[in-house]
């Protein structure tokens, strides 16, 4: 993809791609006068008249604009709206930046040719399946159990008490709890983009009249929150539900203190086992696998930590892996999320992905086989997670 | 915002945050407009529901307040701006040096701000304008963050902007 990038005074850019017919604007923007991004309204001038049919106006990563911009960059599309009738403008905003919809939003107001999208899911394909209110419980019960082995693992990848921390895609908020009381982090920002999961986030925290975890809407890969500010970061089992990790892991490392450290855990469902019925139970995960490709999503994604975080910039890289398995304090709570797998994987995704009944039952019966297994009084049922860590250097 | 909100008296907000500095000094750089805001926002939002973007709403409404003082500020005086809260209403007061000839610019934006035409207003202004007036600033204020402006009219040289900024109802 070739990318005219069109470097001015920070802390903005002005970016153009002509495969994608996208003029985008990001960071922040506060001239004193147009005659401070008259290079920019230039570019965008050109721009329009390269371009046929739509041209996307990418504002997803504006964070700021001041009134002198708007109204420059504003009259350039409203003038390219009256003297070229055969083009469409779609300004594409983000529903984290709030204000970018509202004022963007006039311009259709004014010329029809213009449109505004609001951006939210592009980088989320597996969103929708995780943000069912119904999921919770059982991201409960996954956080109950993998934190058991966490709490060890942390201060070896850099836990302390005293330091700031974020935990991006914080989901229900669980882990920052657990965090706060376990290690005391002087600071804790934890961020997701499901407002259902940060609405019962926030109601648990208030029921327990805790009031220093900063829970905040946003976009995992473009955040708001400045450059350089956090000791750790946490994202756990979200590189692989996201179709760019790499996007991801450049806004953590983007947010980290030089000398701090980015802690993430991800899967490898392929390698979910259990005794007895062990060939059932392996087949299915191995399905698991290619049916969250088939979503863009990678949950083989644990062992490939290290390369994803050596290839963002990180070194000093510690890799591990546990298992959580049905030993691991009740079976019961093994079970209940082998289920909820289940209900999920091939209740909704394989329907979605058009599975003929006769896959999805064998489907199915390689997770009640994992059931069996964790329930069974001599079974043995094991979930494996990669805990990877990496300092973004000095 | 409720009509309690908009009659409540000043003693119902409480105190947040103030800063106070000679015009000169501010007027030396126009990247004080920035700083100050970013620097008052993340301060004033800490404990709102959505911190982050509270700061970025609340940031991008007082730059342009500050942005405006400095367009139309003359170098004598000083410049003061405080914050204060009242639910989900942050109130920014801003005083700043006006010379006897702009005060009625002032009187009129800020009744333009309070018009049934302001929607049509603001959009005549993006649509005509290359550069906002500072009249479009304050419609931008009221248009986009739901902004409640008067005028308090002190002993001259100075003038104070009241802007009342409803931003938690619309951030969360």
């Amino acid at each position: 993809m070739s990318t005219a990038a069109l470097a001015l005074s920070a802390p903005f850019k002005v970016e153009f791609d002509p495969n994608s017919q996208e003029f985008s604007l990001s960071g922040v923007i506060r001239p004193r006068s147009v005659d401070e991004i008259a290079a920019s309204i230039s570019m965008l001038r050109e721009v329009i008249d390269e371009v046929r049919g739509v041209l996307y106006v990418n504002v997803k990563r504006l964070v700021q604009m001041n009134n002198t911009a708007f109204h420059a960059f504003a009259r350039v599309v409203l003038d390219a709206c009256r003297s070229r009738s055969d083009i469409r403008f779609v300004v594409v905003t983000s529903s984290v930046v709030g204000w970018t919809e509202r004022m963007f939003g006039h311009l259709n107001k004014i010329e029809p040719q213009v449109t505004v999208e609001v951006y939210d899911s592009k980088f989320y394909p597996g969103q929708s399946f995780v943000e069912d209110t119904s999921f919770i419980p059982i991201l409960r019960t996954q956080t109950k159990m993998t934190w058991r082995h966490e709490r060890a693992i942390l201060p070896r990848h850099g836990m302390r008490s005293g330091i700031a921390m974020a935990d991006i895609c914080c989901g229900i908020g669980d882990f920052a709890m657990l965090v706060r009381k376990e290690f005391q982090p002087a600071r804790i920002v934890a961020l997701d983009h499901s407002r259902a999961s940060l609405a019962y986030a926030r109601d648990v925290a208030a029921g327990f009249g805790i009031t220093d975890i900063e829970y905040t809407y946003g976009d995992a890969s473009e955040m708001l929150l400045e450059d350089n500010q956090f000791d750790f970061v946490t994202c756990r089992h979200s590189l692989q539900i996201f179709n760019q990790p790499d996007v991801l892991l450049k806004e953590l490392h983007r947010i980290l203190k030089p000398g701090g450290r980015v802690y993430v855990t991800n899967e490898k469902n392929s390698h979910c086992l259990g005794e007895p019925r062990s060939q059932s139970i392996q087949w299915t995960y191995e399905e698991v696998a290619r049916l969250f490709s088939h979503f863009e999503m990678d949950v083989e994604l644990g062992p490939k930590s290290r390369r994803y975080l050596a290839d963002a910039g990180f070194d000093d890289i510690i890799v591990e892996s546990f298992m959580v398995t049905n030993l691991d304090g009740d079976a019961q709570d093994f079970a209940d999320i082998i289920a909820a797998w289940e209900n999920v994987y091939a209740g909704e995704m394989a329907v979605k992905r058009g599975d003929p009944p006769e896959f999805i039952e064998r489907f199915r019966q390689g997770f009640r086989d994992h059931i069996f297994a964790a329930l069974h009084p001599k079974g043995y049922a094991g979930w494996p997670i990669w805990a990877a860590s990496g300092r973004k250097p000095l | 915002m409720d009509a309690a909100e908009k009659e409540a008296p000043e003693s119902a907000f409480e105190a947040l945050l103030q800063f106070d500095m000679e015009m000169g000094a501010f007027l030396s750089d126009w990247h004080h407009c920035d700083q100050l805001a970013s620097f008052m926002a993340r301060m004033i939002s800490h404990n709102r529901t959505d911190p982050v973007r509270h700061s970025n709403f609340f940031s991008s409404a007082l730059n342009e307040l500050l942005e405006m003082s400095f367009r139309g500020g003359s170098p004598d005086g000083r410049i003061g701006c405080a914050v204060y809260r009242r639910g989900p209403t942050e109130r920014v007061k801003l005083t700043f040096p006006c010379p006897p000839g702009q005060r009625q610019f002032y009187r009129e934006a800020v009744s333009k701000t309070r018009k049934g035409n302001a929607y049509a207003r603001y959009l005549d202004a993006i649509s005509t304008d290359l550069a906002p007036s500072r009249d479009a600033v304050l419609l931008d204020l009221a248009i986009n963050f739901d902004a409640e402006v008067r005028l308090e009219e002190n002993d001259p040289p100075s003038i104070t902007l009241v802007v009342d900024l409803p931003l938690e109802g619309i951030v969360s």
